[in-house]
């Protein structure tokens, strides 16, 4: 009897209690994929709902839209963009932020028809989404700019005052600037984060310089330089499927109306479709005004 | 000595035994308690997809009706500076009939189909195709082909070039349309 020892447990209870153990870790990561599936399915549909807020943002003739939403807790907008295809892609992603970690979002919610200027990620839980059109000379596409810290303008020239978003998250005047806002110079000067030379149309950020022209401005401004490489690449992707698309309506209307354009769609079309760099940009702005003077004398205008 | 024995062997088989259905009772119950788990893990992820289905048709339906308000604005349909009358709303139906064939648009307007329908005269159905083009009254500019669709529309202006046969001047002729879009159902 002394022998037995001290503990006696009998196999029936070592039994429940290893397959209780293993019931209870089943139930553990059971539940803990059951929260990242809620997790996932929560993003998803944030970014689908973005995907939607965003439609409304389409301009008309010279406007702008303007308008911000609150996320119900702290978040994080993930950016991307491709050029594949005809249009490339512009992908969006949300994560959310749960005891202080944000979620690992792997599905994108994918678009052709929209352009969004931002960070590769913005996070924070008050979005600012400004849109402006791009003209080459018609309206290419509606650029928008999704912004979340405070930006301070400085120096920048008078021409540009009555273009600059108005946005509670962007600073016109050097006296209410703080030293945590995103110092954008139009002048050298020290401490700035992001600078603009608007007499050579371009913009320096972390060292690296990107051109713009017009409204593209506030895409170099707002966006991270591959993010606005990428989608400038994005609109004259769709810009030459416009200029094609313009020239099958002068093929389709040439008996009632006689375009003298043709040639220079198609080329231009071609031009377009090679843009690689923000570096061609000027090339093609000078381009199009040459298009858009011949095609304001045609008898029968296209665009 | 040896019936003690005996009696002992078939003491420990009869323990065995009852052990042995003890150890069966659990295992019984303990698959039991799993699947009742399993049940209700597949209940609730039930409940929840349910949800995501309803909520992914709602999206689509907001899309669709955010997007019919300002499809005419977009440059595929707008009418620029090309007519005189034309501004915000205008529809230019020469590009439209133009985009009809263009593939390369199949996927870019994430909606189900984009038509375009001339509201007077309320003649029959025709369907705008090159040869008739623009003796008809419903220009299907892409559809996906799905039947399970809700339209929603929103009214334009449709302006096209025209020609007057006796002097060979051309004119702006502007009509009263409705764009619709659609979006699938989900069955």
């Amino acid at each position: 009897m002394l022998k037995k020892g001290y503990l006696q447990i009998s196999f029936g209870w070592i039994f429940a209690i290893v397959v209780g153990i293993v019931i209870l870790f089943l139930a553990i990561f059971l539940a803990s994929k059951l929260i990242n599936i809620g997790e996932t399915k929560v993003d998803s549909s944030t970014a689908k709902e973005i995907e939607v807020l965003l439609n409304p943002l389409e301009t008309s003739f010279g406007e702008e839209k303007t308008t911000s939403f609150i996320m119900p807790s702290e978040a994080r907008i993930n950016n991307k963009c491709d050029n594949f295809g005809n249009f490339g892609t512009q992908g969006i992603s949300v994560s959310q932020k749960t005891f202080g970690k944000y979620s690992n979002t792997n599905i994108d919610i994918s678009f052709e028809n929209k352009y969004i200027f931002s960070d590769e990620f913005i996070e924070g839980k008050k979005f600012y989404l400004n849109s402006k059109p791009l003209n080459l000379p018609f309206k290419i596409a509606d650029m928008i700019f999704i912004t979340s810290k405070k930006y301070c303008f400085l120096d920048f020239p008078e021409e540009i005052e009555k273009d600059i978003p108005l946005q509670e998250n962007i600073i016109i005047e050097e006296g209410k600037c703080s030293e945590e806002d995103v110092k954008v110079c139009f002048s050298d000067e020290d401490g700035c984060d992001i600078y603009v030379n608007y007499a050579q149309g371009y913009v320096e950020k972390n060292k690296e310089k990107v051109y713009f022209s017009e409204n593209l401005l506030y895409g170099a401004i707002f966006s991270k330089p591959d993010i606005y490489e990428c989608q400038t690449k994005r609109i004259m992707q769709r810009a030459s499927q416009l200029y094609i698309l313009n020239y099958n309506k002068a093929y389709l209307i040439q008996e009632k109306c006689q375009s003298n354009l043709n040639e220079e769609l198609l080329s231009f079309s071609n031009d377009l479709k090679n843009y690689e760099k923000s570096e061609d940009l000027e090339n093609i702005v000078i381009t199009s005004n040459i298009i858009n003077e011949k095609n304001k004398n045609e008898e029968c205008k296209l665009f | 000595m040896k019936k003690t024995k005996t009696r002992s062997a078939s003491c420990f088989k009869m323990n065995n035994k009852k052990s042995q259905m003890k150890i069966q009772q659990m295992a019984f119950m303990l698959v039991a308690v799993t699947l009742f788990f399993v049940l209700v893990g597949l209940f609730v992820l039930g409940i929840g997809f349910s949800g995501l289905k309803q909520s992914s048709e709602t999206l689509e339906k907001e899309n669709a009706v955010l997007l019919v308000s300002e499809l005419a604005n977009s440059p595929e349909f707008s009418c620029g500076e090309v007519y005189k009358y034309g501004d915000s709303y205008c529809v230019d139906e020469d590009k439209v009939m133009a985009l009809k064939n263009m593939d390369e648009y199949s996927n870019f307007w994430d909606v189900n189909s984009i038509e375009i329908r001339k509201v007077y005269p309320s003649e029959n159905e025709i369907e705008c195709s090159k040869e008739n083009y623009p003796d008809c009254n419903v220009i299907k500019v892409y559809s996906r082909g799905s039947n399970q669709e809700i339209f929603k529309s929103s009214f334009i202006s449709l302006c096209r070039k025209e020609k007057v046969l006796e002097t060979g001047e051309n004119y702006d002729k502007c009509e009263i349309g409705k764009l619709l879009v659609s979006y699938e159902v989900q069955k």
